[in-house]
């Protein structure tokens, strides 16, 4: 339970803290970190148990259906971190409640700071995989708010931090993946008690997962640029970034993983290669540095290679040393990051070559530093000196061929004086030498001091009560699996190989410290090639170039453009398709009649001129022509239904073309010979691959069951004989309503459109001739008008016909409708002039409407009295019955004759309308405007309201 | 009874449309029809999760003919999800486009429903020939959709998103034919394991699985849809990434399940597809210059890792593709959403014309970064449970390829969104927004007649509108009401990232329905 | 064979047309598409019963052709003239039926 109290107290205390921080201001921190360590406190009751080797845990089901749960379970090592974490927390909070400027609200930052140690603790509790995954990329996210809020130039670093932190936990996120299904759960414990998936190339695989999401986050070579970045946040938040989070966590990472792996040759390999690389090159651009931000930056780079190499060392000695030396770097790189923040405060520089001589004006600050650069450089009796002395030793003793320790040694020995000589720096750059220009610098107060002396004092106790130390570098070697190892840790070292290391790194660092000029000099001539900072943002600059020209394959507004992947793809896949081979039956016979032959040599010449004519009429034309002889085919296929349909369909489409066409060029764009040959590649391709298919893949079965049963079923099921109207209106009705939907919304889209976008060009028809007869519109078409005028009230008795005898005969509601359309576009062509055509009467929209309205409803009455939807019902009309199925086609025919109107009137009449509205002395003849008042006043506002009512 | 409600979900959204294509006036009473409309779907959509869970199937032949006769409507775990989590996007999207002031164009309320009948329809048939005539239902008040707002790009936009669709339906239509031809009939149960036993139909089948992969979007036939979600009208965009590819992806789903019973010898191919979609996608992604764009090509990235679970087939691999497909349904249309409001107040969605919106925008900023976490697998919100389980399926199936590809992908994502938030919530601020706009027009515009038409102290009103104006205008130009849409759908995120147990339970079930068909057999055609 | 031939010629002519610049060539290519669809969606029937299907006695099922997909077709038709008289309007609506960027 005490878990659980501490998470969520640090949880409860995020929560307040922006309302702490709106009404405190900074002085937030305090209550804040009074908060930190009761909580701190909390945990250290649960030292004990621990120690003795009772891990307390607490779990509460999160999503069982993957074992994953929440999780928390304190060892030893978990204590280490989240004593680190909250006591850090702690000492950073009261830090910032005196670094802020006084009036500044800092609520974001301190809720930031607050979420990012919950995530912090979170991640160091987990005992689950899954969880801990949850809060590591919390703490990317975090931090990358709290480094990119610090300003516009926090931008770019924030974003390399995110990228690769996060891009690094995607890694452990796969590991997560991958040991969740080897072994069905993601408990940690489980996963780690039971190392049975480390067999064949899972353990490797997982193994490289979880190096790579360390080594992003703890800044390791080659990801470690992102790390000095990272200082363009407020330095509180470089300190615990720095000392107890987020780069904590990769190291916490490879301890908690190190039970499975230590052993593991890779393991070691990378890990001790990129530890001592990043060691030793942290610690010389540590040297190089100016900004004593940066400095300290390069330093924690520098240190957490060392502890990445001790722990991939492996051994139990290697591993109390990692633990020792995690606690030692946690105290002194807190204190040495909050003392910049006192320096830079107090002074208002970080630069090195503007600091010096503060050690008389600001005694305390300098003893303060010089304990935590003292432990970091290795110094007894500080705590510093014992860590990296048992780390000396885990590195000499290390596993392998004879000559691996001695190397290791070595190194290390390179890095740790390096480290001394930066520390030098440091120090006496602030603090020692002659005093800078400046006087009046000030000593800090004491609560901005309280933390850093702290962190700095424990470091000292430490060392000197380091024997304390020794049961829980035992506990934690034992949770990183060696339990039973014993851990000998003395204040007073015996004549040991690693005491001589410690001496000689000490020796050759005051040397080095001596020495600075000329070993500035040379790591000045020393310049690496590239920059970690220059390589992410060329390979930024790369990926978007590279974007830029993936996406640009496909950026253009051609729709033709856009179509050829898809031929392509289908004639792939039916290449694939005849190259593996597909079974099909044996052909029926009697398919091919002779006249079959003359239907199909006469399209396949109209489609030929179609596809090479240049004028738009001409082709139109042709398309009529093919239009009418696939009436014919489908006549021959007895297929009458579709027939009659496919002639009506033909003629309302060519009138429709002809209304656009004549706002058009007369000839069609030219293209290039080029993309004519493809696409007549394409084309051929694509026909080859239709009647392959059409061939192999139809006319090879009997009749289908289903028709088989429509046939014999149909009249006695729905009073109708024609099969095919009662598929339409009964047994496929669904298929129906949703067609004629279609066709309204087509009709209502063509006004939607023209709201907001006018026709091209203009309508060639010239309502104002010449002065001969025959120019004149209204002599001119006397013939089709006298046809006309007694021909459409025909046409429109013979469209109620054919709806109302569809059931039984060929025709029904859309053959009704479209008979009706053809004999509206001739009322229209009939009529002298557009403001007088039939048309413009018809109210179109809400017959659209008012159509799909009575279908829907005619289907949704099939509830009440059959029992579903679209079930048909006899209606009474008195002297008959009626199906509900024709009340239904009524409805669709109602949807098709709105929709042919309201297509006629907005592209042939509405123009010409609003042409009239124009001012006077407009084109049209002003006579009709007085001839037809009736006309213009009783539709005049549908017009400009397109039909609406 | 709740089984025969199932055709209302097609019809009552068509029989509102009818509806709002005469009624105008008053306006809040075409809102209300539409909000009730879509509100009334989505809690039948409850309705329908709650009746189908433990692996129910419910069926309603339409016109009550015989099973395999009739067009049936069958709802499953599956179908009950899509219905549910479309109407939520769609309820969403329709309010932002009330706030937007997008539905005060006449035909946008009675179109969006007309769309939403057709997804719904498609989601629910149980006929291959029905789901050819439901997608051209969704499609066509599309094709409108697209260009009515007015525009040179989004004529051109619509003209490629018509052409392209017409292609693909005549493609689909070729494929029913062929079906038809090869063992007739289009039911799906009867269907059932045909592509199976016949390699005939496999091929049949193939060129529809071909037509629904052009209508989603898969790589290499992609090209069509960062050149139109870009152009649309904010609202219309938001929908269109909710609802259109989705549809064709379900439809990939339910047919690979049904007709081709999971056949592994296709699998392997299709796996192949999927990663050169998820890599092309987020590739692109980087190197977009809008929010839209670079939301668009996501989306392709997205739709590789949805159909990833199909290729992985099994019911792990369904179910974290089903899980992801729902998950990204909601972070997409939340990110467009978000998109959207930015251009709707700034009038640009360049990302070099837009800065520093973080500090002025709260609440948009928060909806827009959760959402984009979200999409690129950052916990807590949903991202990273459907990238988990995705990776999960991958390694069960020893996909090691495919998981390398979805975390390559993943940080690509991360590369492209990361470009998009330093561009347009970090750094300076570039533009002010533009009040000639967007609710600005819309609301504004009158408030500033009445101040002018006073004019006897107008000076004076004026002088003190404008220090109002200033006064308040610098804190926050996106209203709260036009960032709740997308702050919404983060928070959803949020909720099913927490919570992943119980979508995850959910999508578990779907998968079972589609790895073992027999009930949906059972229930459609009673075999 | 006559089918497959109808359907080879007509989605030849209308793939050629939609890949042709200009949107009312498009719609004529999609026109051309639609027939062929049409064609092959009634050779799925059966080529070789080719009477209406009025039956009005069990006899007639004998020769007749299969309704399913005429009922298919009829459907068909009518969504491509829906769609097609959409897409002639947005040919001749802005600023034209040329689909190239700025030549």
């Amino acid at each position: 339970m005490v878990l659980v109290t501490v998470f969520i107290g640090l949880a409860a205390t995020t929560a307040v803290a922006p309302l702490l921080a709106s009404r405190l201001g900074r002085a937030a921190g305090w209550p804040l970190a009074a908060a930190f360590a009761a909580l701190t406190a909390l945990t250290a009751t649960q030292a004990p148990a621990v120690l003795a080797g009772q891990a307390v845990e607490f779990s509460w089901a999160w999503i069982p259906s993957i074992d994953a749960a929440f999780r928390l379970r304190l060892d030893g090592l978990g204590l280490l971190f989240t004593v680190l974490v909250l006591g850090i927390g702690a000492l950073i909070m009261a830090y910032c409640a005196r670094y802020f400027d006084a009036k500044s609200s800092q609520s974001r930052f301190y809720t930031l700071m607050g979420i990012f140690a919950v995530a912090m603790l979170g991640l160091v509790l987990a005992d689950d995989l899954l969880l801990l995954f949850v809060f590591w990329e919390l703490t990317s996210i975090c931090s990358f708010f709290l480094i990119g809020g610090a300003g516009d130039k926090a931008v770019e670093p924030a974003r390399r931090a995110l990228v690769v932190t996060a891009g690094g936990g995607l890694a452990l996120l796969a590991a997560v993946a991958l040991l969740s299904v080897q072994t069905g759960t993601t408990q940690l414990s489980t996963i780690l008690a039971d190392p049975g998936w480390t067999e064949g190339w899972t353990g490797p695989l997982v193994a490289v997962l979880v190096i790579i999401a360390a080594i992003t986050k703890s800044g390791q070579v080659p990801f470690h640029f992102w790390l000095p970045g990272a200082m363009a946040a407020s330095t509180p938040v470089s300190a615990y970034l720095h000392a107890a989070a987020m780069v904590k966590a990769g190291i916490y990472l490879l301890m908690r993983f190190s039970p499975v792996f230590h052993d593991m040759p890779l393991w070691n390999g990378v890990l001790v290669l990129v530890g001592l690389a990043t060691a030793i090159y942290g610690a010389a651009l540590a040297l190089k540095q100016t900004d004593l931000k940066s400095l300290a930056a390069m330093s924690t780079v520098s240190q957490l290679g060392y502890l990445v190499a001790i722990i991939g060392v492996g051994t139990s000695y290697a591993l109390a040393a990692a633990a020792v030396h995690t606690l030692a770097h946690a105290l002194f790189k807190a204190s040495l990051f909050m003392m910049v923040g006192v320096v830079d405060n107090q002074t208002g520089t970080r630069d090195l070559h503007r600091l010096g001589g503060l050690r008389r004006l600001m005694p305390a600050s300098a003893v303060i530093t010089a304990l935590a650069a003292l432990s970091a450089a290795g110094v007894p009796p500080l705590l510093g000196f014992y860590s990296k002395e048992k780390m000396f030793a885990g590195f000499v003793d290390a596993d392998g061929p004879v000559w691996a320790g001695p190397l290791l040694g070595l190194l290390a020995v390179v890095a740790a004086v390096l480290t001394f000589g930066y520390c030098a720096r440091f120090w006496f750059g602030v603090f020692g030498g002659p005093l800078s220009e400046r006087t009046d610098v000030r000593e800090a107060p004491a609560p901005f001091l309280l933390a850093p002396a702290i962190t700095g004092a424990a470091g000292a106790l430490l060392g000197v009560g380091v024997v304390t130390l020794a049961p829980f570098a035992e506990r934690i070697t034992a949770d990183t699996g060696f339990p039973g190892a014993g851990v000998e840790i003395h204040l007073i070292p015996g004549l040991s190989v690693d005491l001589g290391m410690s001496v000689v790194a000490i020796a050759l660092g005051i040397l080095l410290h001596l020495r600075r000029e000329q070993a500035g000099a040379l790591l000045d001539r020393v310049r690496t090639p590239f920059t970690g900072d220059g390589v992410f943002d060329r390979a930024m600059a790369g990926f978007v170039a590279a974007g830029s020209r993936a996406g640009g394959l496909t950026r253009t507004f051609s729709p033709a453009a856009h179509l050829p992947p898809a031929i392509v793809l289908l004639g792939v896949l039916s290449a694939a398709a005849l190259w593996w081979g597909t079974p099909v039956g044996p052909l029926q016979e009697l398919l091919v009649r002779p006249t079959d032959w003359i239907v199909v040599g006469c399209v396949a010449v109209a489609v030929l001129a179609a596809v090479v004519v240049r004028t738009r009429i001409s082709a139109v034309v042709l398309l009529g022509v093919v239009g009418a002889l696939m009436g014919l085919w489908f006549l021959l296929l007895g297929a009458v239904d579709v027939a009659l349909t496919q002639l009506v369909v033909e003629v309302l489409t060519v009138v429709v073309l002809v209304l656009v066409l004549r706002r058009l060029p007369s000839r069609f764009h030219s293209t290039g010979t080029l993309r004519r040959s493809l696409a007549a590649v394409l084309a051929v391709g694509a026909g080859a691959l239709a009647a392959g298919g059409t061939l192999l893949l139809t006319n090879r079965r009997e009749l289908s069951e289903v028709s088989r049963w429509l046939m014999a079923n149909s009249k006695e099921e729905t009073g109708g004989i024609n099969v095919v109207n009662t598929i339409l209106v009964d047994f496929r009705a669904l298929d129906t309503l949703g067609e004629v939907t279609v066709v309204g919304l087509a009709a209502l889209g063509i006004l939607a459109l023209l709201r907001t976008t006018s026709l091209t060009g203009s309508a060639a028809i010239e309502l104002t001739g010449g002065t001969r007869p025959e120019d004149d519109p209204v002599d001119n078409t006397i013939v089709v008008r006298t046809v006309g005028r007694i021909m459409a009230p025909a046409i429109v008795l013979l469209s109620l016909y054919m709806l109302f005898r569809g059931h039984n005969a060929h025709g029904g509601g859309f053959i009704g409708a479209l008979v009706a359309g053809a004999g509206l576009c001739l009322a229209h062509a009939a009529a002298p002039d557009p403001r007088r055509s039939l048309v413009r009467r018809i109210p179109y929209v809400p017959v659209i409407a008012g159509g799909l309205a009575l279908a829907v409803v005619t289907g949704l009455l099939g509830y009440l009295v059959g029992g579903g939807f679209l079930t048909p019902f006899p209606i009474e009309l008195g002297f008959t019955y009626i199906s509900s199925a024709v009340v239904f086609d009524v409805g669709v025919y109602l949807i098709v004759v709105g929709a042919v109107v309201a297509a006629l009137h907005r592209l042939a009449i509405a123009e010409l309308l609003e042409d009239d509205a124009a001012p006077p002395g407009a084109a049209s003849r002003p006579a009709d405007d007085t001839q037809y008042p009736m006309v213009a006043v009783g539709s005049g506002g549908r017009d400009s309201e397109e039909g609406e009512l | 009874m709740i089984a025969t409600a199932l055709p209302l979900v097609f019809a009552a959204p068509l029989l509102a449309s009818a509806i709002l294509m005469v009624v105008h006036r008053p306006i809040w009473a075409r809102r209300a029809v539409l909000v009730g409309t879509v509100g009334a779907v989505l809690a039948y959509g409850v309705v329908l999760v709650a009746a189908t869970n433990g692996g129910t199937v419910l069926v309603a032949d339409i016109g009550l003919w015989p099973g395999g006769i009739a067009i049936p409507f069958v709802a499953d775990m599956f179908s009950a999800l899509m219905v549910t989590a479309t109407a939520l996007l769609t309820l969403v999207c329709v309010a932002f486009g009330i706030v937007a002031g997008e539905d005060e164009q006449h035909y946008f309320a009675p179109f969006v429903l007309a769309l939403y009948g057709g997804v719904a329809g498609a989601l629910l048939t149980g006929d291959l020939f029905n789901l050819f005539v439901c997608i051209e239902v969704m499609l066509l008040p599309s094709y409108v959709l697209i260009s009515m707002f007015g525009g040179e790009n989004r004529l051109k936009a619509g003209r490629i998103y018509i052409t392209y669709n017409l292609l693909a339906s005549a493609v689909f239509l070729f494929g029913v034919a062929f079906v038809y031809g090869v063992i007739g009939t289009v039911n799906f149960a009867e269907l059932a394991g045909a592509a199976k036993e016949s390699t005939a139909v496999a091929v049949a089948m193939g060129v529809v699985l071909v037509a629904l992969a052009m209508k989603s979007g898969v790589v290499p036939v992609h090209g069509w849809l960062p050149r139109t979600y870009p152009e649309t009208s904010p609202a219309i965009a938001a929908i269109f990434s909710g609802l259109h590819t989705k549809v064709g992806i379900y439809a990939i789903y339910r047919l690979y399940a049904l007709v081709y019973d999971g056949d592994e010898r296709f699998l392997g191919f299709a796996v192949l597809f999927m990663c050169l979609t998820m890599a092309f996608g987020a590739m692109s992604a980087v190197g977009e210059d809008t929010i839209r764009s670079v939301l668009a090509f996501n989306m392709v990235s997205g739709i590789g890792y949805i159909l990833l679970g199909v290729a992985l087939f099994g019911p792990l691999g369904l179910a974290a593709g089903i899980f992801y497909l729902l998950h990204h349904m909601v972070v997409k249309t939340s990110l467009f959403l978000s998109a959207g409001a930015v251009e709707v107040r700034y009038g640009t969605q360049r990302l070099d014309e837009l800065g520093g919106l973080a500090g002025r925008e709260p609440l948009l900023a928060f909806a827009f970064v959760g959402a984009a976490l979200s999409l690129i697998g950052m916990p807590p919100f949903s991202g990273f449970a459907g990238k988990f389980v995705l990776l999960q399926a991958s390694f069960a199936e020893s996909a090691y390829f495919a998981a390398f590809i979805i975390l390559a992908a993943s940080l690509l994502t991360l590369l492209s969104m990361g470009r998009v938030w330093n561009s347009v919530f970090w750094g300076p601020v570039r533009r002010e927004p533009d009040d000639t706009t967007g609710t600005a027009a819309v609301t504004g515009a009158a408030d500033t007649d009445a101040v002018v038409a006073g004019n006897g102290e107008g000076g004076a009103v004026l002088q003190k509108r404008r220090t109002h104006a200033k006064a308040t205008s610098p804190l926050t130009h996106v209203s709260p009401a036009l960032a709740a849409p997308a702050l919404v759908l983060t928070l959803v995120s949020l909720g099913i990232g927490l919570g992943a147990e119980g979508l995850l339970n959910l999508t578990q079930q779907a998968a079972a329905g589609l790895t073992d068909t027999s009930s949906y057999i059972e229930a459609v055609i009673g075999r | 064979m006559t089918a497959a031939i109808l359907a080879g010629v007509l989605v030849a002519g209308g793939v050629y047309l939609v890949l042709q610049r200009g949107l009312i060539r498009m719609a004529f290519g999609v026109i051309l598409l639609g027939h062929a669809a049409n064609v092959v969606l009634l050779a799925a029937g059966g080529l070789y019963r080719r009477e209406a299907a009025l039956i009005d006695q069990i006899a007639a099922v004998q020769a007749a052709a299969d309704p399913l997909p005429q009922a298919f077709v009829l459907t068909a038709i009518v969504i491509t003239f829906g769609v097609t008289v959409y897409l002639v309007a947005l040919a001749g609506s802005g600023s034209g039926d040329d689909t190239e960027e700025t030549t």
